[in-house]
């Protein structure tokens, strides 16, 4: 991973429309300004790892037919 | 087309049907062909459907609509998210979401907080998160469900 020390206020640059800035540092507590295109999905990544979690618990549901019919007639 | 599937073993699909997830879904990445299939053994459309990987034949992600279980869902993305899917309307959109099935079916949940959104005139469609901060990932409805079928089926009689 590349790591960059940078001091409030200052950004980086990913590829020519993306820009990270730091903010505010408090504590142990960042705060990060994220310019990017809106086509471009931003997600904390706490987030990203749940829906990718549900989405494999969802595809390894035991499909128990007649209670899932039955629910679902 | 002959593909084979979780559930409804080899079935003959016409390529019509195939839906294009071009940024794969997350976790499957990989898998960006899919079709929705159903058992319409009965005749009669269920509620549930599959979301079949074509390119995976294990991979087969159990689907429902929302409003079935939050009559009032209202979603709210990004419009720039949904760009690749072309111009959507109300009669190409479809918008369905995932559903987990664990062994005690009354602890079957809806992923609410990210939908699959399907454009079905260019047959294209895409997983996005939404913004909405109150739709669980884990949403649990199988009480409400029961009740609101036992609501319809009491007024039929």
């Amino acid at each position: 991973m590349l790591a960059l020390t940078r001091k409030v206020n200052e950004s980086i640059m990913i590829g020519n429309d993306i820009e990270i800035t730091v903010l505010d540092i408090k504590g142990d507590q960042v705060k990060i300004g994220i310019k990017a295109p809106k086509s471009v999905p931003v997600y904390r990544k706490e987030i990203y790892l749940q829906i990718l979690e549900s989405n494999k618990e969802a595809a390894s549901s035991e499909i128990n037919d007649e209670a899932l019919k039955d629910l679902f007639k | 087309m002959l593909v084979k599937t979780r559930h409804f073993g080899e079935i003959d699909l016409d390529e019509n049907k195939i839906i294009n997830f071009e940024q794969g879904i997350l976790g499957f990445e990989e898998c960006k062909r899919y079709a929705i299939l159903y058992d319409n053994e009965s005749g009669d459309r269920p509620d549930i459907s599959w979301l079949q990987s074509l390119d995976e034949p294990a991979l087969a992600i159990p689907v429902i609509s929302p409003f079935l279980i939050k009559p009032d869902y209202n979603p709210i993305v990004e419009d720039e998210l949904l760009n690749s899917l072309g111009e959507l309307t109300p009669d190409n959109l479809i918008v369905l979401v995932s559903v987990t099935v664990p062994g005690d079916i009354t602890r079957i949940s809806a992923n609410l907080k990210a939908p699959f959104v399907i454009n079905t005139d260019i047959r294209k469609g895409c997983q996005v998160i939404v913004e909405n901060m109150d739709y669980e990932i884990k949403y649990y409805f199988y009480n409400q469900l029961k009740a609101s079928k036992a609501g319809k089926e009491g007024k039929s009689c």
